[in-house]
């Protein structure tokens, strides 16, 4: 479903050329669940930000469902509507309520009628556990309940991808629970997700497939099972026994 | 209340340093010799206008009739033509058949006219809330362009917005009216207005993009994950945050814009400060004059700021 090939990305600052993402090749199919862990830096969150066109790509090509986001005449908001993110900063829209938040691209990008998008906000909403506070705006929200409506808002539009960057890694301890409880159910039923996070009880829980990134590199991949207990490189290996 | 009980002395220090401040003025003006006439000051607001009839023809009075408020004069001219005339009751000038020379005063009507400060203000409020207007769609389309991927669109924005800030809105309002008046044969109105919304529009360009600029990148990247060209995000997402924060900044700008609207006063357009200045010329009454123009521009930007802080408080919810 996802094929990246070689794909590399740099940025260019103050002089300096950074190899954000240096060469990867990974083949992502449908209903997998894909987890991406490495140290900071290691140009996780990069590699989930080219998936669905938010960093343009250096070299190398991204085929999501057989188009390829590095050719020019790839209309990129088309690619975006089929491909969900959460982000690491929730970044709801503070303006809008919370049912207007899951309504406005529904309405604008897939031209829904208001009631037919409403209808379906609100069985996401009730679906992530937060359905009564439709109207409320976002900054009366806890971080959990906040990134829960980004993950209904994602879902809203029916996307085929879920991509997540780092979705607990801003929330009080207590509140990542409830949000990881949100994305295992996802899961289960048979969502295609890239995952970017430090949460190795997840990774190990619901992963199809973890990938460990460094330096842009992806160093190794494999099985959950596989990658916890018995890593093949150094640099896996120093990094599972500093987080676990 | 409470804050009110324990500061009372400070409070009454103000008053206090008022009216002394307002005490040494008046000292001041008495030295000069100046005759304050603020009696004067109220027919150039509104005034009682008389309109005088008269017979045209030499004529004979045919008959008067009287209906409350007005009087029905009816005459009949040389050429035995009927003329029927309505004047106010009381400032009835003839008797039933008199004989009437032609240039006779038959009666008066009297109407409430605008003077000429209340007409200035108008004048103001028109001018100020016109280029108001179109110095937001200026200022809205070049923060945009300041903003643009293309360079032509943001090296063109910023030289406008340098031109103009760089050089006096006096300059500008006579290069617009004598220049660009001459050469595209606009009027002096359209000269004033334009003057000021290209004026006006240089400052709202640059708010507009600090505006945007200070909405954090998350909205935008959030906006176009979910599908939205940047048009839909920028309508949708980025724009209306922009208003809200560029509220307070951009209500100071138009409250500027109608203090600087005094200076289209030389290139003749009759505004408030013109206005005031006829006045001056024949009642002599300067100082009552000026205080009562300053007066009349500090009622309109209070309004103004009162306008803007209640949209203030109705964007508020989502705070």
């Amino acid at each position: 479903m996802i094929k990246t090939i070689d794909l590399k990305k740099t940025f260019h600052g103050r002089g300096q050329v950074v190899h954000a993402v240096d060469g990867i090749t990974t083949h992502i199919k449908a209903g997998e669940v894909v987890v991406v862990i490495g140290p900071s830096g290691s140009g996780k969150s990069t590699y989930l930000r080219c998936l669905n066109g938010l960093e343009e790509l250096t070299c190398g090509h991204i085929y999501i469902d057989g188009v390829d986001l590095a050719d020019r005449k790839t209309d990129m908001n088309k690619v975006r509507r089929e491909v969900g993110m959460v982000f690491q900063q929730f970044n709801l829209f503070p303006h809008k309520t919370v049912l207007e938040n899951l309504v406005l691209a529904q309405t604008v990008v897939r031209r829904r009628k208001k009631v037919e998008a409403a209808d379906k906000a609100r069985t996401l909403l009730k679906k992530v556990g937060i359905a009564e506070k439709e109207m409320e705006y976002p900054i009366r929200l806890s971080g959990g309940q906040q990134q829960r409506v980004a993950i209904a808002r994602a879902l809203a539009m029916d996307p085929k991808v879920m991509l997540f960057d780092e979705p607990t890694s801003a929330l009080d301890p207590e509140m990542v629970g409830e949000v990881l409880e949100v994305m295992k159910q996802l899961a289960r039923e048979g969502m295609t997700m890239v995952v970017v996070t430090h949460e190795m009880g997840f990774a190990r829980e619901v992963a199809d497939r973890v990938l460990f990134m460094d330096h842009g590199k992806l160093v190794e991949e494999g099985t959950p099972e596989h990658f916890f207990t018995n890593p093949q490189e150094d640099r896996a290996k120093l990094f599972l026994k500093q987080v676990l | 209340m409470n804050s009110y009980r324990k500061d009372w002395h400070w409070r009454l220090l103000t008053i206090l340093i008022l009216v002394v401040i307002g005490a040494g003025l008046w000292v001041a003006t008495s030295k000069v010799n100046y005759t304050w006439r603020w009696n004067r000051v109220p027919q150039y607001f509104v005034y009682h206008h008389e309109t005088v009839k008269r017979a045209v023809y030499d004529s004979r009075v045919i008959d008067v009739e009287e209906f409350g408020n007005s009087t029905t004069v009816k005459i009949r001219n040389q050429f035995d033509e009927l003329e029927t005339f309505t004047i106010d009751s009381g400032t009835l000038k003839v008797s039933p058949d008199e004989s009437l020379f032609a240039g006779d005063q038959i009666g008066s009507i009297f109407k409430w006219e605008i003077g000429p400060l209340l007409y200035g203000l108008g004048v103001t409020l028109w001018i100020s809330a016109i280029s108001s207007i179109i110095g937001l769609i200026i200022g809205l389309i070049t923060g945009l362009c300041r903003l643009a991927k293309n360079i032509t669109l943001r090296q063109l924005s910023i030289i406008y917005i340098e031109i103009i800030r760089g050089t006096p809105l006096l300059v500008q309002i006579f290069i617009v009216y004598f220049f660009f008046g001459t050469v595209l044969n606009i009027d002096r109105m359209a000269a004033g207005i334009a003057a000021l919304s290209i004026f006006a529009g240089a400052y709202v360009a640059e708010i507009i993009r600090a505006g945007i600029q200070s909405i954090p990148k998350g909205q935008m990247e959030a906006a176009r994950s979910l599908g939205m060209n940047t048009p839909q995000a920028m309508v949708h997402i980025i724009l209306p945050q922009a208003f809200k924060r560029t509220l307070p900044p951009l209500a100071g700008q138009f409250i500027s814009l109608i203090k600087d609207s005094s200076l289209v006063s030389v290139i003749a357009i009759t505004d408030l400060t013109k206005a005031g200045r006829e006045v001056i010329t024949s009642t002599f009454a300067t100082f009552e004059i000026w205080f009562v123009v300053a007066f009349l521009y500090l009622t309109l930007t209070s309004v103004l700021s009162q306008v803007i802080a209640w949209v203030e408080r109705r964007l508020a919810v989502s705070d």
